[in-house]
């Protein structure tokens, strides 16, 4: 990882330290923000956002290694916010009165578990563990991963399930992954 | 390492399986976009922070539109902002009124749009394309005032 210590060690006042953040971190932002069942349009101005947020807050960051939790759960929020607006049908919101606030960079802490299951090594391991899945939750995750714009009707109609039943199949899924997961970690 | 996989949220959990598949890669223009971002920088500006706005009573805005306040130490930026044909239009008063010479920057990722403030503190920008938005307010001798930025989509 010594490009990751080059990052953590420049200040990122130049166009160069930027552009390397946006190189290492940006595909994980996309991602981060697609999980929200967000437009490409919504999913593209929330990752921007997010950036937009970086610049508003560069002079506060004191410790670089905290970087990429910050950008993480930045780019939740943006999305969350997005999602939840999107539902309200409303002319124009924004991140407004205390979400600002309430980005501290300290305040980011506790996306670093979850940031190294994103990592390569990780995803890896992630989908091993899906492989030993029972149905409908092995097919469920790998239509999930590779149809990202399908909507649900489509997603439950090829699993051959009610579209109803996909939020709560997919809820239980999640759980039983989660679970293999600490299951492993436990046994490791 | 230490790891907690029940602190780990279905988003995240999603975000993952997703990002490891590659099924899902970041548009050009996102990258694109993300790298321009740093142009926007404005060393030395001063942050005026989006607030609440409480539509006050007994006044009836226009069809649709929508106020934000954003609030700095010295001065607060107020936008009435309506939409037509898709494009984004912005009304502005700054209080309490600066000086005369203040110049008012509309910056949006694509484009920035400069407008002398008028006697009263006023200004107002037309047709200006959906998506990320900030008011730069540069009144002579001081820092730039900037709002945080906010996104419009009609």
């Amino acid at each position: 990882m010594s490009d990751q210590r080059a990052i953590d060690a420049v200040p990122v006042d130049d166009q160069a330290a930027w552009d390397a953040l946006v190189t290492r971190f940006t595909g994980l932002l996309w991602s981060a923000v697609r999980a929200y069942d967000l437009s490409p349009a919504d999913a593209a101005d929330a990752v921007q956002g997010t950036w937009l947020r970086l610049l508003e807050s560069l002079h506060t960051i004191r410790d670089p290694d905290r970087i990429g939790s910050w950008l993480f759960t930045t780019a939740k929020r943006e999305a969350s916010l997005l999602s939840r607006r999107h539902r309200d049908e409303r002319l124009v919101a924004d991140l407004s009165d205390a979400e600002h606030a309430r980005l501290a960079p300290a305040g980011a802490a506790h996306a670093d578990p979850v940031l190294a299951v994103l990592s390569a090594d990780e995803g890896r391991r992630l989908w091993q563990a899906v492989d030993e899945m029972h149905e409908p939750c092995r097919s469920l995750f790998r239509l999930m991963a590779t149809a990202p714009d399908a909507g649900v009707h489509q997603l439950a109609g090829r699993l051959g399930m009610p579209s109803g039943s996909y939020g709560p199949t997919r809820g239980r899924c999640l759980n039983r992954l989660r679970t293999m997961l600490i299951a492993r970690e436990a046994t490791s | 390492m230490t790891r907690h996989p029940t602190a780990i949220d279905d988003e995240s959990l999603i975000a993952a399986l997703r990002l490891a598949s590659g099924s899902d890669p970041v548009p050009a223009r996102v990258t694109t976009a993300a790298h321009a971002t740093f142009g926007l920088r404005l060393p030395g500006a001063t942050q005026a922070r989006s607030v609440a706005t409480p539509v006050p009573r007994g006044v009836r805005s226009a069809e649709g539109a929508r106020l934000l306040r954003f609030t700095a130490a010295e001065l607060t930026v107020e936008l009435e902002v309506t939409s037509l044909d898709g494009l984004v239009d912005l009304a502005g008063q700054i209080s309490p009124c600066p000086e005369a010479g203040t110049l008012v920057e509309i910056r949006t990722l694509h484009l920035t749009e400069s407008r002398v403030l008028s006697s009263t503190g006023q200004f107002a920008v037309t047709g200006l394309p959906p998506g990320w938005f900030s008011v730069v307010c540069r009144r002579p001798e001081c820092p730039p005032v900037v709002t945080t930025w906010t996104r419009i989509r009609p």
